[in-house]
C-alpha cells in the first residue's frame, strides 16, 4: 500500500514535472509569437516530399502554437522559380519565405533578395529561439551563408546526394547472376565504372524485353532543365568534369580557352550518357527528377541515379513503390582518377543536392517568418520530416533510433549520405546560374534527340555560354 | 454640346484604364528594348543600345526561327479550325441531327478548360511509355509516336491539341454568323441556278465575311502567341521543336533576364502580328484601311 502511494506519488510529480516542461516549451513560443497573433505568413517552395512535410505537418503545428498561419504554395520547380523571383524583383511582398535552391542562392544574394537572419535574429534578441542554433546544422548550412559576412541566410529544410540506386531484389538473384556471368563473363554486383554500368544496362534491358523492365533509368527531358543538371551536375563530374566545366576565375567555357565544357573527358561524358538512352524505358526522354524517381519506384529500370530526397518513399513506401524492400544503394560509378580526386578534396562525383528557407527582403511579416524559419530549423522536428523526405539537414538525426531503423530497410542510403556525403558537392557559386543553363540546355535537348552529334553539341555549348559570360560582364 | 461632354465623362474611366494597362507598358517596353538591361549582369544597370537589341535579332536564329515555327504553327491551326468548324456548325444546325443540344454542348466543352488543364491533359495523354496516344498508335497502326523525341510528332500533336481546344469557339462563330444571314439571297441564287458550291462562295462566303474575319483575326492572334498549352505539352521540344515565340520570349525575359533583349523581340512579334492581320484585312475586304 505504502509502495503503491510513493508510486502513485512519484507518477504525478514526474507527469507535473513533463507537463511544466512541456508548458514552458510551449510558452516559450506563444510569447515570442505574441505581437504576431493573428498574422499570416505565406511560402512558396517545390513541390518535394520534404516541402509537403512543411505544408501538411510542421505550418499547422507552427500555428497551433504560435497562433501565426501559415499559407504554403507548393508547386513545380518552373513554377515556384518564377514566382518567387518574380515577387522579389517587383517587391510586391507576397511571400513571406521562399524556397532557396542550393543553385540559385548565389544569385539571391547577388541581387540582395535575402535577409540577413543572423543579423536579424540579433538585432531581435525577442524572437531569438534558445532552440535555433545553427551549429546543430550539417556543413550543407555553409551553402547558405553569405561569403563576406559568414552569415546565414536561409535555414536548410532539405538535403540529400544522388546517389546511384540498384534492384538489390534482381542483382541478387541467382539466376540472374548466372545469366549475367555467361553473357558477359563478369560477376553482378553494383557498377563502379562506367562500362561496368553500360553492361549491366544492356544486359537488363535484353533480359527485361518481355517484362517492362530496362536497364537504366535516364533524366533525360529533350525540353526541360532536368537533362541539362543530369548531365553537367551528376555524370560529368563522374569524369572528372567540374563545375558544369566553366572555369570558375577567368569564366572560360571553351577548352581553347581553359574551360572544360567542350574537353575531352565531356564529350566521353555526353556520349555515354545520351549512349544509354537505348538502355532506357521510353519515357527517359520526358523525365525530370520526379519522373526518373517514378519510373524506378515503377520497377522499370534495373538501376539508375535517383535524386535521394526520393529514395525514403521508393524505399519503404508501398502505397507508391512496387519496390519497396528491394533498393540497394551505392556511389555513383565513376572514371579512373575521379574518386582518389574527391577524397582528397579536388573533385567531386556528384551532387549534393537541396535547399532552405529564407526570407525576401520583400516580406511584410519578417518577424512572425524568422519565428517560422527557427521552428522548422529545431532539433526536434528533424527526425520525422527526414523519415517523410530522406533528407538530413542536422548531424543528430542521424543517430536517432527512428532513422537509423529506417536506413536498414533502405539498405544504408543514410550511412553512405554520412559517411560519403563529402565525396558531393553542391552546384558551383555562379550567379549567373539561369542565364548560362538557358544557353547550354538547348544543346543538349539537340543532343538527346539526335539532332546533333554529343561532341558537336559541347562545343557549340561552350561557345554559347562564353558568349553569354561575355555579354552578363564576367567574361573579358 | 452638352450631350457630347457628357459622352468624354464617361469614356474616361475607360480611356484611363486603357491607357494604363495598355499604353503605358507598350511605351514602356519600347524604351526597354533600346537597352542592354540584365539584372544578373556584372553591371545590372540599364545602358543605352540604341538599335543593337533589333540588329542581334535579325541575325538571331533561334528567334527567326521561332518565329517561322510560329507562322506556321497558325496557319496550320487557323486554317484547319476555320475548316473545320465550319464544317460542325453546318452540322450541329442540320435540323435532321439526332441529339443535336447535346453535341452541341459536348462540343463547345473543350473551350471553358484552361490552357494550362488542356496541355497537362494532353501531356498525359501522349507521355511516352504510359500515355494511352503512344500505346493505341502502336498497338493498332505500328507507329512509334514519340512527342519527346520526334520533332513531327511534337508539332503535330500541338496542333491537334490547339484544334482540340479552339475549333468549338469557331464552330459557335459560324453558328451565329450563320443563323443570322438573310434567307431572301440564298432563296434567289437557288432559284438563279447556282449549284452549292457556287452558292457558297459567292452568296454565303460574302455575308460571312465580317463573322469570318472577326473569328481569324482572333484565332490568328491567339495562335501567335500561344504559351501555356504548349508549356505543359511539350516545354517547347523536343529541343526547340515547339519553341514558340511566346515560349522563346517569355524564356528570355524571365529565366534568363535579358529584359532588353526580351522587349525587342515582344515589339518585333507585335509588328508581325499587325502586319499580318493588315495583310489579311486586305486580302479578305480587298480595302486597305480600316474604314469606308
Amino acid at each position: 500500500m505504502n509502495s503503491f502511494v510513493k508510486a502513485v506519488g512519484v507518477g504525478f510529480i514526474s507527469l507535473g514535472l513533463w507537463s511544466s516542461t512541456a508548458l514552458a516549451q510551449d510558452s516559450w513560443w506563444k510569447t515570442a509569437a505574441q505581437p504576431y497573433q493573428g498574422a499570416t505568413i505565406r511560402g512558396i517552395s517545390e513541390s518535394t516530399p520534404a516541402s509537403k512535410y512543411v505544408e501538411q505537418v510542421l505550418g499547422p503545428k507552427f500555428t497551433e502554437e504560435t497562433g501565426i498561419k501559415v499559407e504554403f504554395e507548393a508547386t513545380s520547380w518552373d513554377q515556384m522559380y518564377d514566382k518567387a523571383i518574380k515577387d522579389m524583383e517587383a517587391n510586391t511582398g507576397i511571400y513571406d519565405f521562399v524556397y532557396i535552391e542550393q543553385d540559385i542562392v548565389y544569385t539571391y544574394l547577388a541581387r540582395n533578395f535575402l535577409v540577413d537572419i543572423t543579423k536579424s535574429l540579433a538585432d531581435n534578441a525577442k524572437i531569438a529561439s534558445p532552440d535555433f542554433k545553427p551549429e546543430n546544422f550539417t556543413t550543407f548550412l555553409n551553402y547558405f551563408k553569405d561569403p563576406k559576412s559568414g552569415d546565414v541566410m536561409g535555414v536548410p529544410m532539405e538535403a540529400f546526394i544522388k546517389p546511384y540506386l540498384y534492384r538489390k531484389d534482381l542483382f541478387d538473384d541467382p539466376a540472374i547472376q548466372k545469366a549475367y556471368k555467361d553473357s558477359t563473363g563478369a560477376d553482378l554486383k553494383p557498377a563502379t565504372t562506367h562500362e561496368e554500368y553500360t553492361q549491366i544496362a544492356k544486359f537488363f534491358t535484353e533480359y527485361g524485353a518481355d517484362k517492362e523492365l530496362w536497364g537504366t533509368t535516364v533524366q533525360a527531358s529533350s525540353s526541360h532543365p532536368a537533362a541539362f543538371y543530369e548531365f553537367f551536375e551528376s555524370v560529368a563530374p563522374t569524369f572528372g568534369v567540374y563545375n558544369w566545366g566553366i572555369d570558375g576565375t577567368t569564366f572560360a567555357a571553351t577548352e581553347a580557352n581553359g574551360g572544360q565544357m567542350n574537353s575531352a573527358a565531356a564529350k566521353k561524358a555526353l556520349n555515354y550518357w545520351i549512349g544509354l538512352l537505348k538502355y532506357a524505358p521510353p519515357e527517359s526522354t520526358s523525365s525530370t527528377w520526379d519522373e526518373v524517381a517514378g519510373t524506378f519506384a515503377a520497377g522499370r529500370a534495373a538501376q539508375g541515379l535517383v535524386y535521394g530526397e526520393n529514395a525514403a518513399w521508393i524505399a519503404t513506401d508501398e502505397s507508391k513503390s512496387t519496390v519497396v524492400g528491394k533498393v540497394g544503394v551505392a556511389l555513383p560509378p565513376v572514371e579512373a582518377g575521379v574518386m582518389e580526386a574527391a577524397e582528397s578534396g579536388k573533385g567531386y562525383i556528384g551532387y549534393y543536392d537541396g535547399g532552405a528557407f529564407g526570407i525576401p527582403h520583400s516580406s511584410k511579416n519578417k518577424d512572425a517568418s524568422l519565428l517560422f524559419l527557427q521552428y522548422i530549423g529545431q532539433a526536434s522536428v528533424q527526425t520525422d520530416w527526414a523519415l517523410a523526405g530522406s533528407r538530413i539537414v542536422m548531424n543528430s538525426t542521424y543517430d536517432d533510433p527512428k532513422i537509423v531503423d529506417q536506413d536498414k530497410k533502405m539498405n544504408g542510403y543514410y550511412t553512405l549520405m554520412r559517411e560519403d556525403g563529402k565525396l558531393f558537392a553542391g552546384a558551383p557559386p555562379f550567379p549567373f546560374h539561369a542565364q548560362v543553363l538557358q544557353v547550354v540546355a538547348p544543346f543538349i535537348y539537340k543532343a538527346i534527340v539526335g539532332e546533333i552529334k554529343p561532341d558537336d553539341a559541347l562545343d557549340q555549348a561552350a561557345t554559347a555560354a562564353e558568349a553569354e559570360l561575355v555579354k552578363l560582364g564576367y567574361r573579358k | 454640346m452638352r450631350q457630347s461632354n457628357i459622352g468624354w465623362l464617361f469614356l474616361t474611366p475607360a480611356t484611363l484604364i486603357l491607357f494604363v494597362v495598355g499604353f503605358v507598358p507598350f511605351i514602356y517596353i519600347l524604351y526597354v528594348g533600346f537597352f542592354d538591361w540584365n539584372t544578373n549582369a556584372v553591371d545590372p544597370t540599364l545602358r543605352w543600345a540604341g538599335l543593337q537589341n533589333y540588329r542581334s535579332l535579325v541575325f538571331d536564329t533561334t528567334f527567326l526561327n521561332s518565329l517561322a515555327r510560329t507562322l506556321v504553327f497558325a496557319f496550320f491551326v487557323v486554317v484547319s479550325e476555320l475548316l473545320l468548324g465550319y464544317v460542325l456548325a453546318r452540322a450541329l444546325m442540320a435540323d435532321r441531327l439526332w441529339g443535336r443540344q447535346f453535341f452541341r454542348t459536348i462540343h463547345t466543352l473543350p473551350i471553358v478548360v484552361a490552357p494550362i488543364a488542356v496541355g497537362a491533359t494532353w501531356r498525359l495523354l501522349c507521355v511516352p511509355g504510359f500515355g494511352i496516344v503512344p500505346y493505341y498508335l502502336k498497338l493498332w497502326f505500328g507507329i512509334d509516336y514519340n512527342i519527346s523525341t520526334n520533332a513531327y510528332h511534337a508539332f503535330v500533336t500541338a496542333i491537334i491539341m490547339d484544334l482540340w481546344h479552339w475549333t468549338p469557339f469557331v464552330t459557335l462563330s459560324l453558328m451565329a454568323g450563320l443563323t443570322a444571314l438573310p434567307k431572301e439571297p440564298l432563296e434567289q441564287a437557288q432559284i438563279d441556278g447556282g449549284n452549292k458550291l457556287q452558292i457558297f462562295w459567292y452568296v454565303i462566303v460574302p455575308m460571312l465575311k465580317p463573322v469570318l474575319l472577326t473569328t481569324v483575326f482572333i484565332r490568328l492572334m491567339d495562335a501567335l502567341r500561344s504559351v501555356d498549352e504548349i508549356w505543359m505539352l511539350t516545354k517547347g521540344g523536343p529541343a526547340e521543336a515547339t519553341r514558340f515565340i511566346g515560349l522563346h520570349i517569355w524564356i528570355n525575359v524571365f529565366p534568363k533576364t535579358d529584359y532588353g533583349y526580351g522587349a525587342a523581340m515582344s515589339l518585333l512579334t507585335l509588328y508581325v502580328t499587325i502586319v499580318l492581320s493588315w495583310l489579311l484585312f486586305v486580302a479578305m475586304t480587298g480595302r486597305k484601311g480600316g474604314a469606308q
